[in-house]
């Protein structure tokens, strides 16, 4: 079984990079990025071909066992069923099309070879994560993936704001990975493995008796467990309250916000909640937890993401949104449904990503949206695709593949045993306000006079992955198609083996019509607001912003979280560290040491240089322990 | 046996290729030898089979450190081209007494009988008294040779008396039959394993009964003080523990208090007096007494799980001396001595070296990802496993306070600047065996189960 | 039996005292043969009452034969030193401390 191949290659692409990065052209460096990048994609396509076409039988490979205590010997081990075949192919097919546009992206930057081992590396870390067989080495590519995003947010350092947004974001979302070990090590003690499968099996077999009781640590360990994850989770995937490094992310170069939003990181803790499913249906009250974490942060960061000039600013918020959608899937139990949309997610929100930054590049870096306008023309290619993407991530009906996927996780937080009416009212509101800042967007940049001119166009490195991603975004959403609507299960289907699928309390036709109507007309409605505001009649604009202008700060500022933050955690804690300047805990580790040299002084007296000393320091040791002995 | 003979035979037509002035055929040949020897020690895997009536067994505890003892010798082979030639004339005499030497540390950790024990003692002692002394011309040679041997021999004593002391109670020198005496209560017996313990003590370098080992490293030539503390370490632990697990492990109950207590000193008198140590050579010779305090808290645990513990520690321990040992020889001779400060902006003017050396300190002070981490994890382990928590505790202290002298080399040479240095040239042979000892450090710090389930 | 353990124990006290009383090396090369003498003796003392095999006298002998080439080179190493510092005195060869 070569499955170790899919991760092994983009670490041995980052490997070279590294060692010999300084010596490589270009050309070269690119070959081998992009190249370690194409061969993990093709394989994991083999690999994927061979699993279907076969039983479908998880496959368990162990590489080595890293060591044995106890007992317990975590191995170095891969896993891979269809959950992680998802994950895979979308991190090694997206990331690979991110690799050959930064091709083009990066091919004036000094740092090309560098940036080319960063991204080998972070796609490496996020493959290792999705294909780990237990949580110990899942962890590991977590923190990998942390690294990687710290190192590539961070990768034009010269300029100290990049340095600041890449320490926020490893700072962040390193909240949220200790929470996630605290969790690793209650259920180590619980359980006393961190295999997945055992861990799901004794889940399992909990459920299947009587429920969380039966759980070794009880229903409040469950929940505990579980909401430690959440934690992790939440950090990783940019929710509230953790959400505040994503949009300061966008400090790194466009390809790496593609990665981040698309392929890698920020799904990861979407990952982590499905692959960990069972413990989460031990306990009600973290499901719970997660759907309201969701449905917040979706709604939040859809306000956000109206009020942004920014154009990486409104698609970071779009993404934290989307998010948003997918934990609250999770949190109905509807596992699939989650995975759905981050399945088309990535496609659509790599499209956009690359798109603004095909646009940003032509704009000699500008990003400011208000500045941008009429690049109907200048930039067709880039515009259609990037229309596409946004008509899927605006969930237009029917012909997009965010429709399909959004659709059924409205229609689970209705019908859905865990849904409720207000779930979906929050969810269609987010899908109205998706509709109207998604076009917002497009109508502000794309319509309207120009008011940057276009310094040159991208090149083919560019532009095909474009394509190739518009045609995903359009077309991955028909293998998953509502009952009424055609009935296509397959992607739900192939999940089953590992994910259960949720009852349904409801399964009126007409409900499900109503509902599909109504997020239809909401974001045909948010559609046609954004058309009236931005392209037919900017006035009417002036007026509300005038009136609204506090709301609109508050908006802009992402609700305020980061203010909040300063002052209720960051001033405090450094008013904290100047009074403390001379650390009081300090003393104990001086006092250690002029313990030490107290010590050091006597014992080196020992050290005369005299062999009579020495001799007779040995003969009266071994006196005392002859002696010791007799009292024994 | 094989390697054992081949070893021996190789030491005395090295002696001869010397007599008659092959010089240049001198390391080829013992590097081949070598290379058999391991071989031959690798084919007796899994065998079990005893050798003189019983005296010798080559299980394979003994066929593991056998290859251990050899490959490490081979590791400092590899760094002696054009060593010796420039101390003395007599270049055979070296590979030679060090070919003796590993040949007693290959008896050491195959005797099955006390008698082995003893000659293996001696054979490595009375070879490494001369090799202590070899730079006749320099006083500091000629002292550590005098401490070393004078030091060396009174522990003999001991360590005789108590091998008669035992015979006296057991009635035998055969490990098996003394496991199966039964005579552990008897005054005689038990000052018989206290007097050996006092004199194994004194080979390793166990605190009250180390303090020859900071002034002999230090008058040694580098690459000699690299042997003892490596591979002469290695088989006196090994002897150590192979004497007290077949022989005296029924009687721990009245020995482990003693070993216990050693086991403190010797992390504290290695540790703390390393601290302010400013010369290189006589920091790693305390550190080396330190490591023996760690090696001793797997001693405690008796079990064959001890053994391996001792296995993994003994590897990552040589592997990481070989390396800061050989760096300290070259820095030594580019810039006149081993002061710490000689080694200020090494980072800047060979990188190498000062990644290499970085990786051995790090490996010595038991940082993940090198194979010293696992060394000091699973030595923790086998203890932690017997109920010594307070002594794991205790040495964990002293594991951090090791961070922090070993730490010392590294800002010296990563944060402290050195105008008027230069590079320093590494012949190919250091180059080689650094390169091995770098990889090797990550190997097993990144997979230990490679020599972590051998035993 | 106990005589030969008495004397043995008295040449092993009487060898430490040579070893930590005497200020010249090849005296306190002395004290350690006596060390060594007293457990050959007891060796030897032993073997008695092991008649089988007779370990205890072939002990002797190996331990004997070793701690003539222990004196060879000991005596070698001595009159290196005596070249080096002219004094045998271990007390005055102490530049290595600390």
């Amino acid at each position: 079984m070569t499955l170790w191949l899919i991760p092994a290659l983009p670490y041995l692409g980052a490997l070279i990079l590294i060692l010999a990065g300084s010596k490589l052209s270009k050309q070269m460096a690119g070959i081998i990025g992009c190249g370690s990048m194409g061969l993990s994609a093709l394989w994991t396509g083999v690999t994927g071909i061979a699993f279907l076409s076969g039983g479908r039988e998880p496959v368990r490979l162990q590489l080595w066992e890293w060591f044995d205590v106890a007992g317990w010997n975590p191995g170095v081990t891969l896993y891979f069923d269809s959950l992680s075949l998802v994950f895979t192919f979308v991190i090694t097919f997206v990331g690979f099309l991110i690799h050959v546009y930064s091709t083009g992206y990066m091919a004036r930057d000094e740092g090309f070879n560098r940036f080319f081992a960063y991204l080998n590396l972070f796609v490496g870390s996020m493959l290792m994560l999705v294909l780990a067989d237990n949580l110990l080495l899942l962890y590991l590519g977590w923190e990998g993936v942390g690294l990687c995003s710290y190192l590539l947010i961070g990768f034009w350092y010269q300029d100290p704001a990049n340095g600041a947004a890449a320490r926020k974001a490893f700072i962040v979302t390193r909240i949220g990975d200790t929470a996630f070990a605290i969790g690793l090590f209650m259920l180590f003690q619980t359980l006393g493995t961190l295999n997945i499968g055992a861990i799901l099996a004794e889940a399992g077999s909990a459920l299947s008796g009587d429920g969380a009781a039966s759980w070794p640590g009880g229903p409040a360990g469950a929940t505990a467990i579980a909401l430690l994850l959440v934690g992790g989770a939440v950090g990783k995937s940019a929710q509230i309250p953790l959400q505040t490094w994503l949009p300061d992310a966008m400090a790194g170069p466009t390809p790496v916000s593609a990665l981040i939003h698309a392929a890698t990181m920020v799904t990861a803790g979407v990952y982590l909640i499905a692959r960990m499913h069972g413990i989460f249906e031990l306990s009600p009250v973290s499901m719970q937890v997660v759907s309201l974490i969701g449905t917040i942060t979706l709604l939040v960061a859809g306000c956000s993401a109206l009020c942004q000039s920014d154009l990486k600013r409104v698609l970071a918020y779009s993404t934290i949104s989307q998010i948003g959608y997918m934990f609250l899937a999770l949190g109905l139990g509807a596992w699939s449904a989650a995975i759905f949309h981050f399945f088309t997610h990535a496609f659509f929100k790599a499209l956009l990503f690359l798109g603004a930054g095909a646009i940003i590049e032509s704009l000699h870096h500008e990003q400011n949206i208000f500045r941008m306008g009429g690049l109907r023309k200048e930039l067709p290619v880039v515009f259609i695709t990037f229309l596409i993407g946004s008509a899927s991530l605006a969930a237009l009906p029917l012909v997009t593949a965010g429709f399909f996927s959004k659709d059924q996780i409205l229609w689970m937080a209705f019908a859905g045993e865990h849904g409720s009416l207000g779930l979906w009212i929050a969810a269609s509101v987010g899908a109205f306000l998706t509709a109207l800042y998604t076009f917002r967007m497009v109508f502000v940049t794309f319509w309207g006079e120009t008011k940057t001119p276009v310094t040159h166009r991208p090149g083919k490195a560019m532009t095909i992955p474009l394509i190739i991603l518009a045609l995903f975004s359009l077309l991955a959403g028909f293998i998953e198609v509502p009952h009424n609507l055609g009935h296509i299960t397959l992607f739900s289907s192939f999940l089953a083996s590992v994910l259960p699928s949720p009852e349904l309390i409801t399964d009126s036709l007409l409900m499900e019509w109503m509902s599909q109507a109504a997020a239809a007309l909401l974001t045909l409605g948010g559609i046609g607001l954004a058309y009236e505001y931005y392209v037919r009649n900017p006035q009417s604009l002036a007026g509300m912003k005038r009136n609204t202008g506090a709301l609109q700060r508050f908006f802009h500022s992402g609700f305020g979280f980061d203010r909040l933050y300063d002052s209720l955690l960051i001033q405090p804690y450094t008013w904290l560290a100047r009074v403390n300047r001379r650390d009081i805990t300090d003393s104990l580790y001086t006092g250690l040491a002029r313990f030490s040299i107290w010590l050091h002084r006597q014992s080196a007296q020992t050290q005369t240089g005299i062999l009579r000393h020495y001799l007779l320091g040995a003969a009266i040791g071994a006196l005392i322990i002859l002696t010791i002995s007799i009292f024994i | 046996m094989t390697s054992l003979i081949i070893v021996s035979v190789l030491a005395v037509a090295v002696l001869y290729l010397g007599l008659f002035k092959y010089k240049t055929a001198l390391l080829p040949v013992s590097v081949t030898g070598l290379l058999a020897a391991a071989a031959m020690a690798a084919m007796d895997w899994d065998l079990e089979k005893m050798y003189f009536s019983e005296m010798m067994l080559f299980d394979n505890y003994a066929v593991a450190f056998s290859i251990l003892l050899i490959l490490t010798t081979l590791l400092i082979f590899g760094l002696s081209r054009n060593y010796f030639e420039k101390i003395s004339n007599n270049v055979a005499e070296y590979y030679a007494l060090m070919l003796f030497a590993l040949a007693g540390g290959v008896v050491m950790v195959s005797f099955h009988n006390l008698a082995m024990l003893f000659i293996g003692i001696e054979i490595l002692s009375i070879s490494l008294y001369v090799l202590a002394g070899i730079r006749r011309k320099d006083p500091a040679s000629n002292e550590a040779s005098l401490k070393y041997f004078l030091m060396g021999a009174f522990a003999t004593g001991f360590l005789l008396f108590g091998t008669a002391l035992i015979y006296g109670a057991t009635g035998s020198f055969n490990l098996a039959a003394i496991a199966s005496s039964g005579a552990f209560e008897s005054a005689l017996f038990r000052a018989g394993v206290l007097l050996m313990m006092v004199g194994l003590s004194f080979k390793v370098s166990v605190a009250p009964f180390h303090t020859w080992t900071p002034d002999v490293y230090e008058g040694s030539p580098g690459l000699i003080a690299m042997f003892m503390a490596t591979v002469v370490k290695t088989a006196g632990f090994a002897a150590f523990l192979r004497l007290f697990l077949m022989a005296f492990a029924e009687a721990s109950a009245f020995w482990a208090i003693t070993v216990a207590i050693l086991c403190i000193l010797t992390l504290f008198a290695g540790n703390i007096t390393a601290v302010f140590q400013d010369r290189f050579k006589r920091l790693l010779a305390w550190s080396s007494v330190s490591h023996a305090g760690y090696l001793l808290l797997a001693i405690l645990a008796v079990g064959f799980s001890a053994s391996s513990a001792v296995l993994v520690y003994t590897i990552a321990y040589s592997l990481a001396s070989v390396a800061a040992f050989g760096i300290m020889i070259l820095v030594s001779r580019a810039r006149g001595n081993d002061h710490l400060d000689s080694f200020n902006g090494l980072a800047r003017t060979n990188p190498f070296l000062a990644f290499t050396l970085t990786l051995a300190v790090c490996s010595l002070a038991g940082i993940p990802l090198t194979a010293g981490f696992f060394g000091k994890f699973y030595v923790f382990k086998v203890a932690l496993a017997q109920g010594y928590t307070w002594l794991v505790v205790l040495a964990v202290i002293n594991a951090m306070i090791g961070i922090y002298y070993y730490f010392k080399v590294i800002i010296a040479m990563y944060m402290k600047e050195n105008a008027n240095a230069v590079a320093i040239q590494l012949n190919p042979g250091f180059r080689l065996v650094l390169s091995i000892v770098v990889f090797l450090i990550f190997l097993f710090g990144i997979f230990p189960g490679l020599i972590a389930n051998i035993l | 039996m106990s005589h030969f353990l008495i004397v043995g124990a008295a040449l092993f006290s009487i060898g430490l005292y040579t070893v930590f009383s005497r200020k010249n090396a090849i005296l306190v090369l002395i004290g350690i043969e006596f060390m060594l003498n007293a457990a050959i003796l007891n060796l030897v003392a032993f073997g008695r009452y092991d008649r089988i095999d007779n370990e205890g006298q072939v002990f002797a002998i190996f331990a004997i034969v070793l701690a003539a080439a222990t004196v060879a080179v000991a005596l070698a190493i001595i009159i290196n030193v005596y070249k080096q510092y002219k004094t045998i005195d271990p007390d005055k060869i102490k530049d290595m401390k600390y």
